[in-house]
């Protein structure tokens, strides 16, 4: 296999043969056929041709049995011409001439050449893979004119013919290679997009690496999202792991790996030479070489790769410091990448569990309210994005009774909705036994205290007997939002103060009873009405509610209208904002076919009663609600 | 590869190149040939490409056999018309020293 290839400013022969001299000698030969096309002139041809010669015989004679072929490459660039020879052996000792060649010495002879007639010789001792380097710098720079070019004999031009067919045939081979590896990456990346199995993959793509650039061992730390310290992801080998090193903390002299991190520069690493004291990499070895990169996604340090040779004696090739440095793009590609799949795969859990407190929500909520003599019942919920846990209920207790609860579990998704259904489960079970709000908010939060407290949650509600024949109600409240009560133009607050379920194991609550004005509408709600927020940042708040109830209810035709409209002025206020939280609302109200019958309502009934806590805001202020300024403060819960 | 006596003297020509794969199979041909005691042997390269380390081992090998002998006079071995870059490996590897290196 002959490849002819461009290489960095330069271009380079490759061929690999099966471990035999005569395959051997036949590679030289091309390499020397594709040297001196580069114009070099006969006599650096020969010692180049003689130094390959050697290096390759040494491989064959070293690696004799072996199955991988050697491989010898010759490049040109401007100034120096690179050879390599690689094997597939545990290698051979390289050491400097002792001096000049007594002539009877036979072994060593070819070494000795090499090392004589190259400026440059580094071998590097990979585990299962040896390179020579040798390089010349080149004496004579002649560009071969066509008068060199003449050929001598029809033999020349049959060989010269033969060169141009090999390099394009090699060119067309190195085209397939590059090709391959691409493919090989393709189908990594089409592995990982499956399994997301990044440290398996970091595993596979870092061996080839090693493969690939002649190195034995690798070290790939990363920098987990938000974290300044660089983590062991991927070794060669355990010995190479490490406790997380911060990289804030870090003093002078810097590691290989911290300095890569911090200059977000390429390092080379020598134990021999450069290292600090307390250099981590060692751990691969006294004699350890190699390079740091460090993993950047744009302008974001992701890790460092640190690649190298257990013993070398001298750097990587251009070439493998550029595959060094090309892998090392690509998996930091991959980490982030990973890292967003991650987030994705999250966010979808996320977004299944909401899912099932969305279920678990709407399942609790009554499929239709109980129908009254005179009153009409109508409510609506509406759920933000982040499931809270509102909810209500209206009870029918008699023909003529009915408790109406709004109530919201703190916390958000699964959980909360949970507490919701077992809340109004056992609600449904006490309500019948007594008609006294306060009594049942005790019980409720006997009964539920334990479990609250133990996952940190609490419960706001709002219970409302009343008593549509006698028209009065008694109301309590376990922290949750007062009620409102309008009538003709006015509308009051009645507000009644309680602990929410949940905060003290032996709460006790008190409730307050009102008269039911005729005609009256009651409003029951959660603080996700009062607490929506316009585009401005302005919040609904509880005297623009009030205000709103008593400008609408007078014109209202049904219950069911005035709940449309307060639903659809919220939707306006909120003017295409996102829903922070939830909303709930319930309301009561005498039926309005009673109610058109019947003249407005008299002064009497906003005769403030002793057990009425606030009122609403004189009558005078009629105006469009929506329009206020953010005048309007959230009603305090805890109060 | 052409070799020829000459009485007691031995020539041996047109050898393309003494390398790893025929290095040995020249030495033993010349070897095999060379009469028990030569008065000189003369390796004409001029039509030499070639020469690596397994070549100037063989080369050093023959020198070896030619001069084991009783006491006797050391042999001439010349080594006829080597290209300059092989004669510039010749004298790297001190081989010269050994070799009566000549043009005619």
């Amino acid at each position: 296999m002959l490849e002819s290839v461009p290489a960095e400013r330069g271009v380079s022969s490759r061929v690999a043969f099966p471990c035999d001299l005569q395959e051997a000698r036949d590679a030289t030969r091309m390499l020397r056929a594709f040297l001196t096309e580069q114009g070099m002139d006969e006599s650096e041809v020969f010692q180049c041709e003689l130094c390959l010669a050697e290096a390759c015989n040494n491989a064959v004679q070293y690696a004799a049995g072996a199955r991988d072929p050697i491989v010898a490459e010759a490049i040109c660039r401007e100034n120096v011409v690179e050879l390599t020879v690689t094997d597939h052996t545990p290698g051979f000792e390289l050491s400097a001439p002792s001096g000049p060649l007594s002539a009877e010495r036979e072994h060593g002879r070819g070494l000795f050449i090499i090392q004589s007639m190259m400026d440059e010789v580094h071998y590097f001792r990979g585990r299962h893979r040896n390179t020579l380097v040798m390089r010349k710098t080149r004496t004579h720079q002649q560009h071969r004119s066509m008068d060199e070019a003449t050929v001598a004999s029809l033999d020349d031009a049959r060989r010269q013919i033969e060169s141009c067919q090999q390099t394009i045939s090699g060119m067309a081979r190195e085209l397939c290679f590059r090709s391959e590896s691409l493919a090989a990456i393709f189908r990594c990346c089409a592995e990982l997009g499956r399994t997301s199995d990044i440290e398996g993959f970091a595993h596979r793509l870092l061996n080839d690496l090693l493969h690939l650039a002649s190195a034995d061992w690798f070290v790939l730390r990363l920098l987990p999202t938000g974290e300044s310290r660089l983590i062991t992801f991927a070794v060669s080998s355990p010995e190479l792991r490490r406790e997380p090193v911060s990289l804030e903390r870090s003093t002078e002299p810097l590691s290989a790996e911290l300095a890569a991190a911090l200059t977000r520069r390429e390092v080379e690493l020598d134990c021999r030479h450069n290292a600090v004291p307390d250099e981590p990499l060692r751990a691969a070895g006294a004699q350890a070489a190699g390079l740091v990169q460090p993993l950047l996604f744009g302008d974001k340090l992701v890790g460092t790769l640190a690649v190298g040779r257990r013993e070398a004696d001298g750097p990587f090739s251009v070439l493998q410091a550029e595959m060094i440095r090309t892998f090392s793009e690509f998996m930091a590609v991959q980490v982030v990448n990973a890292r967003h799949l991650e987030e994705q795969v999250h966010a979808r859990l996320v977004a299944h569990e909401l899912d099932i407190a969305h279920r678990i929500q709407r399942a609790l909520l009554p499929r239709s309210l109980p129908q009254l003599a005179n009153f009409g019942l109508a409510a609506n919920w509406e759920s933000a994005r982040q499931v809270g846990g509102d909810f209500y209920d209206a009870i029918a207790l008699s023909e003529h009774s009915v408790l109406l609860v709004v109530a919201d579990v703190m916390g958000k998704g699964v959980p909360a909705a949970m507490f919701a259904t077992i809340t109004r489960s056992l609600l449904r079970a006490l309500a019948s036994r007594s008609h006294h709000p306060a009594k049942l908010l005790r019980r409720l939060n006997e009964l539920l205290y334990e479990e609250l407290s133990s996952v940190g949650m609490f419960i706001t509600a709002q219970l409302v007997f009343v008593d549509l024949a006698e028209r009065h109600l008694v109301a309590a409240s376990a922290g949750h939002c007062p009620i409102l009560i309008a009538s003709g133009d006015q509308v009051r607050t009645l507000s009644v103060t309680g602990t929410p379920l949940g905060i003290l194991p032996d709460a006790t609550y008190r409730q307050q009873s009102a008269k039911l004005p005729a005609p009256a509408s009651v409003l029951l709600y959660t603080d996700g009405l009062t607490e929506a927020l316009n585009p401005a940042g302005e919040m609904f708040g509880h005297d623009r509610l009030a205000d709103w109830l008593r400008q609408n209810f007078p014109r209202a035709r049904s219950t069911e209208q005035l709940r449309d409209d307060l639903a659809a002025d919220l939707a306006r206020f909120r003017g295409g904002a996102a829903l922070r939280d939830d909303q709930a609302f319930l309301l009561l109200s005498e039926k309005f076919s009673v109610l058109s019958a019947e003249p407005p309502a008299p002064p009497s009934v906003s005769e403030p009663a002793f057990h009425l806590t606030e009122f609403g805001p004189p009558a005078s202020s009629a105006f469009s609600a929506l329009s206020l300024p953010p005048t309007a403060i959230p009603h305090p819960q805890f109060a | 590869m052409k070799i020829e006596h000459e009485g007691n003297s031995l020539r041996v020509s047109e050898i393309a190149e003494l390398n790893a794969v025929n290095a040995s199979n020249f030495r033993d041909e010349v070897r095999a040939a060379m009469p028990a005691a030569p008065d000189s042997i003369e390796i004409d390269l001029s039509q030499t490409r070639f020469v690596d380390s397994s070549g100037l081992g063989a080369l050093f090998a023959l020198y070896k056999t030619a001069n084991t002998g009783n006491g006797r006079e050391r042999v001439t071995m010349r080594l006829l018309n080597p290209r300059p870059s092989i004669q510039q490996l010749f004298e790297l590897t001190q081989l010269h020293q050994l070799f009566e290196i000549s043009r005619r």
